[in-house]
């Protein structure tokens, strides 16, 4: 059994939330940490260490169902499942909010993220994380007020354990679950009072200043354009719209899109806007650091490390991110 | 709620062929309602699609003055979608979500001559302007019109041209016309260098990028400012607003912040034109 910070609390809480949802949360898997439906609460990894893979499909699935197109094009009537996403860590609740604010309005997300509740956790900062000073800050309450939870289970580090409600629907399920001490957090928007962090700001004229750096002719030549750093990514949004002329089941499909795969800006007639390597991972800084810093307010980096721990030939963000910073 | 990305049944009441590659098909909203609340800018552009061939971003060139009966896309043959909208008859059902980006904001003009300049296919959205203007919705005095094409058999709109040019100054330059042509031939910057052109002119550039750095060239050789260069740039796209990556240049959505951009603007952004 792995280390559970107030086992007999939490046991309470997924008690209750099995009823309603179906759980999904970081399991050991060897040496990897996967996101998976669990069988066994006692499968449930409480050490903290950053899944493999980020929470997104729960979300925003890999491929989706939007239109039914065997009678003209009508809209996807279908029930989504209810989801308990539990043991989300406060990186993967940033990249959350960032979702929530750029699929505000997308009736498919909405769908599904309602019919999700969230249970944040944090053992200690992951442990990649020190390494990153890129948006090096210290955990308090006042991050925990700028994002989504509906339930966030604190381990302090005397080992015991801080609940916390951000919603009506985390209130209400902590006291299903009998338990009485917590502390109520009011959702304040995801950007902090103060305004974006200045360093996301500064990052993002650093970036868009950089197309001349040679950093980006390196990485043309470095990275194979496989695309796995995007898919690990929480903060990676992009999609394609494909139909699918199954004679069973006529469908337009939402698919996850890839700025490293050459369909991705691909016109009829053949010209494609990014037809080097180079091109294609700017495009990828660029969105992360300037074009979602501008839209939304938020970076579009947390830090997670994933991108890095997945390249095939070692890229790695932070040591990239620094180059910029340094003008080198 | 809304659904972003629910098209709406449009019937075509009307198909001209234009060029051999082109059609013009005139469209209606199924929906009397969706039709009489139909509006739209010149430049803006609509997701038109079929269930099963998905969609592709078509500019309206028809003019706004008809916009409460119906609307107008040219389309060309490029790829399996346009080839299947193509073959279409009238009365077939096609659908649209729309209209998207920005288009040109005709009050910025107010007063100004106003330079058309087309290339190629390109030419599409600036029928909108040229139409609005003979129907005396823009705000400008002077319109002249430049038009480059490779041949007689690739101009669009030819029925229209006599029309124009009681109104508007219509120049066309032909690259390689056949013997028979007796106008202009030659590359659109041709044209333009014997023209005289106001240096407070707006000039709105609607075609290939090749063309675009040319003109523009030619353009600031005449004191044209950059301020009021506006072009019209094409990218693939899925969601028409501003979520799905695919049109992104540099800081911006071509669109949602576009189609329409002033040369100012994105100058100095790598692959932008």
């Amino acid at each position: 059994m792995n280390a559970s910070p107030d086992l007999k609390s939490i046991n309470s809480l997924l008690r209750i939330l099995a009823k309603d949802y179906f759980i999904f949360a970081p399991q050991k898997n060897g040496d990897i940490v996967k996101i998976a439906e669990i069988k066994n609460t006692d499968d449930i990894d409480w050490l903290g260490q950053m899944p493999e893979k980020p929470w997104k499909d729960i979300f925003l699935p890999a491929k989706e169902q939007i239109f039914d197109l065997n009678n003209g094009i009508k809209e996807s009537k279908k029930q989504y499942p209810k989801i308990a996403a539990v043991g989300m860590n406060v990186l993967d609740l940033k990249a959350l909010a960032l979702f929530d604010q750029v699929f505000g309005s997308d009736t498919y997300y909405l769908r599904r993220r309602n019919n999700t509740l969230t249970v944040g956790y944090s053992a200690d900062w992951p442990i990649d994380y020190k390494k990153f000073k890129v948006f090096s800050h210290t955990y308090e309450e006042d991050i925990l007020e700028h994002l989504s939870f509906d339930v966030f289970l604190a381990k302090l580090k005397n080992g015991k354990l801080k609940i916390y409600s951000g919603s009506e629907k985390g209130q209400n399920i902590l006291e299903a679950s009998g338990i009485k001490d917590y502390k109520h957090i009011e959702f304040a928007g995801p950007i902090p009072e103060a305004g974006t962090d200045k360093r996301v700001l500064a990052l993002k004229e650093k970036v868009w200043q950089s197309a001349n750096n040679k950093l980006w002719e390196e990485l043309g030549k470095q990275c194979l354009a496989c695309g796995k750093c995007s898919i690990v990514c929480p903060t990676c949004f992009c999609f394609d719209f494909k139909d699918n002329s199954d004679p069973s089941n006529n469908s337009r499909q939402r698919c996850w899109g890839n700025c490293f795969y050459n369909d991705f800006s691909l016109v009829a007639g053949g010209n494609k806007e990014l037809d080097t390597v180079k091109k294609k991972i700017y495009f990828w800084y660029v969105h992360k650091f300037v074009r979602i810093p501008k839209e939304y307010g938020l970076p579009g980096c947390v830090s997670c490390g994933r991108c890095s721990r997945t390249c095939p030939v070692g890229i790695d963000i932070a040591k990239n991110i620094q180059r910029v910073i340094k003008n080198k | 709620m809304l659904n972003l990305y629910q098209p709406q049944p449009v019937k075509i009441i009307g198909s001209s062929q234009e060029s051999a590659d082109t059609k013009l098909l005139r469209l209606q909203f199924v929906d009397k309602k969706l039709q009489s609340d139909f509006s739209f800018l010149p430049g803006q552009f609509v997701q038109v699609g079929l269930p099963e061939w998905g969609e592709c971003p078509i500019s309206i060139c028809s003019s706004t003055y008809y916009s409460k009966r119906y609307f107008e896309l040219a389309i060309r043959n490029v790829g399996a979608l346009t080839n299947k909208l193509n073959s279409l008859s009238e009365g077939a059902i096609v659908y649209i979500r729309g209209p998207y980006g920005n288009g040109f904001d005709v009050e910025k003009f107010r007063d100004l001559p106003l330079l058309l300049i087309g290339g190629g296919c390109g030419f599409v959205p600036l029928r909108s302007l040229v139409i609005d203007y003979i129907e005396e919705r823009l705000p400008n005095s002077v319109l002249k019109i430049f038009y480059g094409c490779k041949d007689e058999n690739t101009l669009l709109f030819k029925k229209e041209y006599a029309k124009w040019n009681r109104q508007a100054e219509l120049n066309i330059v032909l690259e390689k016309p056949s013997k028979q042509w007796a106008g202009a031939k030659g590359m659109i910057t041709d044209l333009l260098s014997s023209k005289k052109i106001t240096v407070n002119s707006i000039a709105v550039l609607v075609g290939p990028p090749i063309m675009y750095r040319f003109v523009i060239k030619e353009l600031k050789k005449k004191g044209i400012k950059d301020e009021n260069i506006y072009l019209s740039l094409e990218r693939k796209m899925y969601c028409g607003l501003g979520v799905c990556q695919h049109c992104a240049i540099g800081p911006y959505y071509v669109c949602k912040d576009g189609p329409v951009f002033r040369y100012q603007d994105i100058k100095n952004l790598q692959n932008a034109i």
